[in-house]
């Protein structure tokens, strides 16, 4: 079972439980079945919902470390509230891609803090269909409108999209951007 | 050179052989200024009632409705009151009115329903009670006014039908699917005959002999 | 039917969580740099293609210009409603200017029409932010030449600023609707702005103390939708304003300087009080 560590442990601007989001992610994990350690960091001074996900090696026991603007994990109806299902999108998204970087075909991937906006929503639709496939309700017609944003409002974009959403198993390099 | 289409006469009859308009009308121009004045009233009252419900109805799609057709009926209002100086009054406020106290009494009870619970009434109460009556008021005026000297308020008519029976039909789908239930039957009809009695009384939108009388 | 109606009877299904501008401005967090000078994106904040995060901003703007259409689709029908025809003095509205504003309340109608259809293009699911309702409030006043001030030329102002910045995106997404759509929006928009504008005129012209109240109140409510500067000339606003459309609509030069000042003041007020908060709470 991971260890997982939550910063902040208590929450002053807005209305989240460390304990809830470590929760979340050790859930998920056991899905996932990754039991390297993990630590994330929440920026509750910002409402933006950026998010990055790192491992300090390759090797089985590195440490995941995930970084979320609180934005990532609110609920959007009820602003600086906590909510679970956007919770299990975000920390799901990142824990597939922390699990993605410690596979050798991901050893060129480029640190989250580089990776261009094309290369980060590829990245992401990848992770939206596996997020599906696990049970989780990924809405797809968002992923596929920033797939277009990133990639272009046609046709073959929108195959290339649903390729992506069906796969397993991709390496860095399968992806586009 | 000449041709025969040079020297063929031009002289027509006036009305063509397809053109079968009359001049005879029912109404004279006071008593079409009176139906006219009482048009603009009632159409005023509607769009009103719509513009004003649209925040007390959550349902999304009804709302929207409802701001449409607020805007068909001020048309129609808009129409009626630049008719009113074409039928010498010359001051339209002294024509707008209710035909009789019934009709005034009709509309306070039709814009009664408030409530968020209540979008059921409201509905019944446009589009099952007031647009058939204005279905029916306009169809027998166009039908029975002059066809010559009046031409101009039997162009507005048909204007204000089209969209009287694209909104009778428009409401009546929604009512269709809001209405699910026994109890929702119950609501609609009861609500309707309460309406529907107080019309009567009224006799229609411009008073007794707004579809003609019974003979 | 009750003559005025209050923003918090506002109708809504399920779906849909309103908030005000209060609870708004009570969360001490926020998306522009609040050292002094700093910015938290880079060198602009404007909602661009570009920006990492595009498409969920673009969405949630969707979702606020598709609750703020249904406020002023609500707005306008009530000001249609709540005041008889007659001369324009005291509660009273002149009867053409009922029916413009029966006018607007189609054309907002379609505007929820469009921003439903959009927002369902994006993904974004009916309800799926919180809606404020501050739009309302400002069409909410028993004085209607303080509703022609607040809603047809503030609202309708900051309308064709948010618009102005869709298009754009779409623009420069390729995105083939977002563009079309946004940009017969801002057409009515410029037409409503002008009708508030000419009926202001019309209504007060032998009130200049009217008028001068109407306009005051224009003023606070251009602030207030300025959203903590989230509208303004300055790149740390999403929102840009729109002077060439404005301009169309009958604001003169000076009328936006003002507007763009108080915009500018309204985001130093915001981070100031963002910095004093999170100072507070040791963040």
């Amino acid at each position: 079972m991971s260890t997982i560590a939550v910063t902040p442990e208590r929450f002053t601007l807005v209305a989240y439980d460390a304990d809830r989001i470590a929760e979340i992610t050790r859930g998920l994990a056991e899905r996932l079945q990754l039991t390297n350690p993990i630590v994330i960091e929440v920026d509750e001074r910002t409402p933006l919902g950026k998010m990055s996900a790192s491992v300090d090696s390759a090797s089985s026991d590195a440490t995941i470390r995930l970084q979320l603007e609180s934005g990532a994990l609110e609920d959007t109806k009820n602003l600086t509230n906590f909510s679970d299902t956007r919770a299990h999108l975000s920390l799901g998204r990142l824990l597939l891609r922390a699990s993605d970087r410690l596979r050798d075909d991901f050893a060129d991937a480029p640190p989250d803090r580089d990776l261009t906006n094309a290369q980060n929503t590829a990245w992401k639709v990848y992770c939206g269909g596996r997020l599906e496939r696990l049970g989780l309700a990924p809405i797809q017609q968002q992923y596929r409108y920033d797939f277009r944003n990133r990639f272009g409002f046609r046709d073959d974009v929108d195959t290339l999209f649903d390729r992506l959403w069906a796969s397993e198993n991709l390496g860095w390099h399968d992806l586009p951007g | 050179m000449s041709t025969d289409a040079d020297t063929a006469s031009t002289a027509r009859a006036p009305f063509a052989p397809w053109d079968r308009r009359d001049l005879p009308g029912a109404f004279d121009v006071a008593e079409t200024a009176r139906r006219v004045g009482n048009y603009k009233w009632t159409e005023m009252k509607l769009f009103e009632a719509l513009g004003g419900w649209v925040a007390t109805v959550p349902e999304l799609d009804v709302k929207m409705r409802l701001g449409t057709h607020c805007y068909h009926h001020a048309w129609h209002a808009e129409l009626w009151h630049k008719r009113l100086p074409e039928l010498r009054e010359m001051k339209p406020e002294r024509l707008t009115v209710p035909a009789n106290d019934a009709m005034a009494r009709f509309i306070t009870a039709m814009t009664e329903p408030e409530g968020p619970e209540l979008t059921i009434e409201k509905l019944v109460g446009v589009y099952r009670v007031l647009i058939p009556r204005f279905v029916a008021a306009y169809t027998y005026h166009m039908n029975n006014t002059s066809e010559i000297t009046d031409a101009p308020t039997i162009r507005t008519l048909k204007f204000a039908l089209q969209d009287e029976f694209d909104d009778w039909r428009d409401g009546e789908l929604m009512l269709q699917s809001l209405i699910t239930t026994p109890d929702q039957v119950r609501r609609a009809s009861e609500h309707q005959s309460a309406l529907e009695a107080i019309m009567v009384e009224a006799g229609g939108i411009t008073g007794p002999g707004s579809i003609g009388g019974a003979e | 039917m009750r003559q005025f109606f209050p923003v918090d009877d506002l109708a809504r299904d399920e779906r849909f969580v309103q908030t005000n501008m209060a609870k708004r401005m009570a969360d001490s967090r926020s998306a522009v740099g609040v050292k002094k000078s700093a910015k938290s994106r880079g060198a602009s904040n404007r909602l661009t293609p570009d920006r990492h995060d595009a498409s969920e901003a673009a969405r949630s703007l969707m979702h606020g210009i598709m609750v703020g259409e249904i406020q002023a689709l609500e707005g306008a029908g009530r000001t249609a409603h709540d005041f008889a025809a007659g001369d324009g003095s005291g509660d009273t509205i002149p009867f053409e200017l009922k029916l413009d504003m029966a006018r607007q309340a189609w054309d907002e109608a379609r505007h929820v029409e469009i921003s439903a259809k959009l927002s369902d293009w994006m993904g974004t699911e009916l309800g799926q932010f919180s809606e404020n309702t501050v739009l309302f409030e400002a069409a909410c006043s028993n004085d209607p030449v303080l509703r022609l001030a607040g809603v047809n030329r503030a609202l309708e102002g900051l309308a064709i600023d948010v618009f102005t910045q869709m298009k754009e995106f779409g623009q420069l997404a390729g995105d083939p609707f977002l563009e079309f759509c946004e940009d017969w929006m801002l057409a009515d928009e410029v037409t409503h702005v002008k009708m508030g504008s000419d009926w202001l005129r019309k209504v007060t012209e032998n009130d200049p103390d009217r008028r001068a109240k109407a306009l005051e109140f224009q003023q606070v409510v251009d602030k207030l939708f300025s959203f903590g500067g989230a509208r303004g000339d300055s790149d740390e606003s999403p929102i840009g304003l729109a002077r060439r459309f404005r301009e169309l609509a009958g604001f003169t030069d000076d009328e936006v300087d003002t507007i763009a000042e108080m915009d500018h003041d309204a985001l130093e007020e915001r981070k100031a009080a963002v910095r004093l908060a999170q100072e507070a709470a040791g963040v």
